[in-house]
This record gives C-alpha cells, structure tokens and sequence, in this order.
C-alpha cells in the first residue's frame, strides 16, 4: 500500500493522497466551464433563491402578522421555516448532502440531543415561571 | 499474497488502509469541532429560552428593532435585521463558490469569490457595530443595564408592546429584570456570534493569502479553502438560528 504514500514528501503527510478520497462533486474537476459544473453553480443559485424567499416571508410574517395570528402556531411556523433553511445550508452549502450516508448519520446523530436538551430547559423555565407567580402554592 | 491483502481492503470499510467516510482527518475533525461549537451555542440559545419561559414579560422584537441607519425615528421594524440576514446568506454564497472554484482548481475563481465573502463578513460585523452602538446609545449601556428597580418607564417602555395584558399586569420590578436579562442575552449571543464572523473573516484573509501564494497549487488541491468554508456556512448557519430566536420569536 506503500505507493500512495511518500514519506519524504512532506506535502502528501500534511493531507494525504486526496485523489483517492473524494467522489462525486468533491473530487477534482479540470474545466470549470464544463456542463457539470454549470449545473452545481446552477444548484448553488437556485438554493440561495430558497433562502431568500424563507426570510422575507419569515420577515413578513413578523412584520404584519404577529398579532393576526395565535403566537402557538406563529411560533410553530418560525420554527419549521428556521429548520428548513438550516437543512439546505448543510446540506448543500456545507456539502453534507454529498458526503457518504455514513458521515451523515455521524454528524447528524449527536445532534438529536437537542430534542431533549431543548423539551427539559424550556418545560423547566416554564414550571418555575408557574412557581413564581403561584407562590409554590403556599397561600 | 498482494493481490489477498488488496482484496480485504476493498471489501471491508473499516479495515484500514482507507478513509472509511471518504473525508480526510482536517475536514472530519472540522466537522466535529462544529458540532461542539453547535451545542455552546445551542447552550446559550436555550439558557435565553429557559429565562424568557421564566418570565411574565418579555421585550417585543418588533419594538425593540425598528431603527435603520439615517432613517431618523422612523418606525422600521425588522428591516435592519432583514439586511444583515442578506448580507450573511449572500457571502455564504460567495463562498461556496469559491469552494466550487477551488474544486475545479480555479485560483483567479477562489481568490474572485473569497474577496466577495471577505466584504460580505466586513459589512454584516459593520452593521452589528451599528446596531450595537444604537442600543447602547438608546439606553445607556449594553451588559449590565437595566439593573436599577427605579429605572424611569420611559426608558424600557419603547421595547414593550405597552398595550398587551401581561405589560399592563406586570410591576416594575419584572419589567426591568427581563429588560435586564433580555439585553445580557442579547449581546452575549450576537458578541458570540459577531466574535466567530470576526475570526472568520480572519481565517478567509489568512486562506486568501495562500491562494494568491499558489499553496494550494502546489499541494495539488484546494481543501483549506473547503475547511475554512464549512467554519464560514456554520457561521450564518447559527444566524440563521439567533434570527430566528431574537428577533422573530
């Protein structure tokens, strides 16, 4: 296995033999003018137009709908479009998207943690909140 | 006896010899260093929620971000905001781009689109030091306002929505602290995050010295350029989050 690396080659020790890494849209390419590349600047757009347009609803909404609608399901809506851009920067501008299935669910999975972190610190704030204002129940 | 050992190799992943995931060491350990930077912030944003559940009253976003530079005392809400949420996407899309050009070993590509995320990151660090300047002015301070019981009511009022039940049922004494740990918060969160766009900008002049030095032509690739850009998307990536907790919620 010794012919992908040269230990007097300080260079290939820094990062390796990239050209046996990477696939697909992160390997090396040769002409940036070629249909293929092209297609990912075209994807690259057409995301950055997704995001656009999730903001300013997001900023309408905000604007003139704030007490037009109940909180629970504004909030709720807030919330669903926040994730939504926060899946296509990752997966598209970070290149999650393109990486193996196996990195993904790597990167992906500590991050459920939050589903609990976010359920126990809020129901928490909330209970003192209750406690607070209702003195414990003590009168 | 080669062709055996060349043969394990290919059928299992994890046997050594390869990169189980396809990703060298630099890039994956970016991608770890992220996920901790994802769960301090992550932190942060739900110490903020925990203290909003825990209080009667809250600063409405709508009045406390209505101000827009030069535009005097016009009521502008959000609008400010909305710019520099543009400004962010717009250089993580320079980036990409400069990612992209780094893949088809472009230089004059990647230097073109690093200069663009370059000004994209000066002008939203610009607006924050705006932003910033306008609330300290407005009221004072930045950390550690708000701390006084007696605060005269004209100076919080302007961040309430004064005609809702809970301001009207609320005392002074509630108004101030959540003002108080409203603005703590505040600039702790954005501090935080306007402290990893300073950086960044700082790590994309550091990669764009390089790319002009023809480094990465020599190494043959232009990965630094991916590894820096991946810091840059989680970046805008958080304030996607901060937008959305701040000033929308």
């Amino acid at each position: 296995m010794s012919h992908n690396h040269n230990d007097n080659d300080p260079q290939a020790l820094y990062e390796g033999d990239q050209s046996k890494l990477y696939s697909g849209v992160m390997s090396h390419h040769d002409d940036i003018k070629s249909s293929e590349s092209k297609k990912q600047i075209g994807r690259i757009w057409k995301v950055f137009w997704i995001l656009l347009v999730v903001t300013v609803v997001e900023v309408v909404m905000g604007m003139f709908f704030s007490s037009a609608m109940p909180r629970g399901v504004l909030n709720t809506l807030f919330l669903l479009l926040t994730l939504f851009k926060a899946g296509y920067i990752v997966a598209v501008f970070m290149h999650l998207g393109d990486e193996f299935k196996g990195f993904i669910i790597t990167v992906l999975i500590p991050l459920t943690l939050f589903v609990w972190f976010i359920l126990a610190f809020l129901a928490d704030g909330g209970f003192w909140l209750k406690m607070n204002n209702t003195f414990g129940g003590v009168n | 006896m080669a062709n055996a050992t060349a043969t394990t190799v290919e059928t299992k992943p994890w046997g050594g010899g390869r990169s189980p995931f396809n990703v060298s060491y630099g890039k994956m350990m970016m991608w770890f260093f992220l996920l901790s930077d994802a769960f301090t912030f992550g932190a942060f944003l739900i110490s903020y929620g925990t203290k909003r559940f825990f209080s009667d009253v809250w600063p409405d976003p709508n009045h406390v971000f209505h101000a827009f530079p030069f535009m005097g005392h016009a009521d502008l809400p959000l609008l400010f905001v909305s710019l520099m949420t543009f400004i962010l996407i717009m250089s993580s899309v320079t980036m990409v781009l400069a990612v992209h050009a780094g893949h088809y070993g472009d230089r004059n590509g990647v230097i073109k689109w690093m200069l663009w995320t370059i000004v994209g990151g000066i002008c939203f660090l610009a607006c924050q030091a705006w932003e910033w300047t306008h609330l300290a002015h407005l009221t004072g301070g930045l950390w550690g306002t708000f701390t006084d019981v007696n605060t005269p009511a004209a100076m919080y009022e302007g961040f309430y929505n004064t005609s809702s039940e809970a301001y009207m049922a609320a005392d002074a004494a509630s108004i101030t602290q959540a003002t108080h740990s409203f603005y703590n918060f505040f600039f702790t969160i954005t501090g935080f995050h306007g402290f990893h766009v300073l950086s960044g900008v700082a790590f994309l002049i550091l990669i764009l010295i390089n790319t002009v030095n023809g480094t990465y032509d020599n190494r043959g690739h232009y990965e630094m350029v991916e590894k820096v850009g991946l810091y840059w998307h989680f970046v805008d990536l958080v304030w996607v989050f901060v937008f959305t907790c701040f000033y929308l919620l």
